[in-house]
């Protein structure tokens, strides 16, 4: 056997994975979008504004509702120490007013 | 193989020949091309699962208050009066204010931190709704003090099992129980996970918090199309208020976690250094053996431009699977395995650990952005120095 035959192989083969990999990921839309149904009764009922992923500090917990500044109002020149506060990124500061 | 037009039977033939020169030195090509899996890997899953999360946001959050009024003091935020209900009757076009009281418990002795929320869920949106996001039981009633409903998570760190009474400190350090009369289903996990919702008074009781505040009000309006304007006269008529509308807290997860965030940098410089490394090898020029092969070939009557496709495919062949790998892997981490490599990076110090079942975002854009970060630098680093060897006379290199 040629080498590019066993190359012609071994491409079939991830295309069958990958294609098997892109069935699922059909599957998995359909599933989670029985879910995001629910989701959004529990957000317009409770009025919840965050997705619960980081719970360890409360501007990461809830950063749509909480200041840019939160992770440093604990004392004059306090320092951010909380891991997922230095690995997320601040929204924007935007003014209403 | 007559049927195969001369030109393409050569490319195959040079095919041939460049496989099976990366075949002689496998264990060198290998390692470069699981190298470079991994750092691909790497960049897959972040923009995968950080696309997931904010796709999982967007869709969500759609139905978020419409307008939130936190009040600032001393550049913290804090209770605000529930008088300011009222002053808020002078502004046309507010369908309806509901004041919330919500907050976090930290609980000592699993070390997790609970959300608790509290507000009357029949004069909400979709609050008749509710129902449906249980497994079993049912939201507190006004008429049933001390009942909550809880996260699966909060159920799993209290180690509640078939009871249904806990206790919480209150600040005082006297305790106040609550009976769980309902649980979260797991199809709510990505949002209430870590959720206590109980009664107003409750909630009130829990953290000492005066009759006449609340932790922040949430505004409805008549007219969606007048938000901004509504939010406007709002920031106006209570100047010492922090006003959010919907549009700002939906967009806050494509911020968070985009290409500007920390843990984007991490894995971008990971990324970079790896191919600064990779390229600066290639590039510092061919081993004696590599240049002594090449010199045998043009003997032998091989064309430059021969040469230079041999190169071509070895190099084209390793990254575009070490690129097709590491995407496949990506996809397999983020949708099989709850991303768990990146996920300590997400949560921290977090005691509470969300399953995170995500569609992992596999976008065209992110995958050609990945694709020329990695593959192209490769081609260039390869056929370059080839391109430089091979157009010295042979007879100087492999004497």
């Amino acid at each position: 056997m040629r080498p590019s035959h066993i190359l012609f192989i071994i491409i079939l083969l991830f295309v069958f994975v990958d294609s098997s990999l892109f069935i699922h990921s059909q599957k998995l839309k359909e599933e989670l979008r029985s879910d995001e149904k629910i989701q959004k009764i529990a957000v317009a009922g409770l009025g919840l504004s965050d997705l619960c992923i980081a719970t360890e500090a409360r501007y990461t917990r809830h950063p749509a509702v909480s200041d840019s500044m939160a992770p440093f109002a604990d004392h004059p020149g306090a320092l951010e120490h909380f891991p997922t506060g230095s690995f997320w990124a601040v929204k924007p500061i935007t003014s209403i007013r | 193989m007559s049927m195969i037009p001369k030109g393409l039977e050569k490319q195959f033939n040079v095919l041939d020949f460049s496989l099976s020169s990366l075949w002689r030195r496998k264990l060198k090509n290998l390692g470069i091309m699981l190298v470079f899996a991994v750092v691909i890997f790497l960049l897959g899953s972040f923009q995968m699962l950080t696309g997931a999360l904010s796709n999982s946001a967007e869709a969500v959050l759609e139905n978020t208050p419409e307008i939130t009024i936190q009040k600032m003091s001393a550049g913290r935020q804090e209770a605000i009066p529930l008088a300011y209900k009222e002053k808020l009757r002078s502004i046309y076009g507010i369908r309806a204010v509901i004041p919330r009281i919500w907050g976090y418990y930290f609980d000592e002795s699993n070390l997790a931190n609970f959300t608790i929320m509290a507000l009357e869920s029949d004069s909400m949106p979709s609050g008749n709704q509710l129902h449906l996001t249980l497994t079993h039981g049912h939201f507190p009633k006004i008429t049933e003090p001390g009942t909550a409903v809880i996260g699966r998570s909060v159920h799993d760190i209290l180690g509640l099992g078939k009871r249904r009474i806990f206790s919480f400190f209150k600040p005082d350090l006297s305790l106040k129980s609550f009976e769980m009369v309902g649980l979260f289903d797991q199809s709510t996990d990505l949002l209430t996970n870590d959720l206590i919702v109980m009664n107003l008074a409750d909630a009130r009781e829990l953290f000492a918090i005066p009759e006449t505040m609340v932790t922040d009000l949430c505004i409805y309006v008549a007219n969606p199309v007048e938000i901004e304007t509504i939010a406007k006269k709002i920031a106006l008529l209570l100047p010492d208020t922090r006003v959010l509308t919907k549009s700002q807290i939906q967009k806050t997860y494509q911020v968070v976690f985009s290409w500007r965030s920390g843990f984007a940098s991490i894995c971008l410089l990971t990324a970079l250094v790896a191919f600064a490394i990779l390229a600066w090898d290639k590039a510092s020029g061919l081993s004696p053996e590599e240049k002594k092969e090449i010199g045998i070939l043009k003997i032998l009557g091989w064309e430059t431009a021969d040469i230079l496709a041999v190169r071509f495919w070895e190099s084209t062949l390793v990254s575009t699977f070490a690129f097709i790998i590491g995407c496949t892997a990506a996809y397999i981490h983020v949708a099989f395995f709850d991303a768990s490599l990146l996920k300590p990076v997400m949560l921290g110090w977090s005691v509470i650990h969300p399953p995170f079942k995500l569609l992992p975002s596999v976008k065209v854009a992110d995958l050609m952005l990945i694709f020329s970060f990695s593959v192209m630098p490769y081609l260039g680093a390869t056929v370059i120095p080839a391109w430089r060897c091979s157009t010295v006379p042979p007879d100087s290199v492999i004497r």
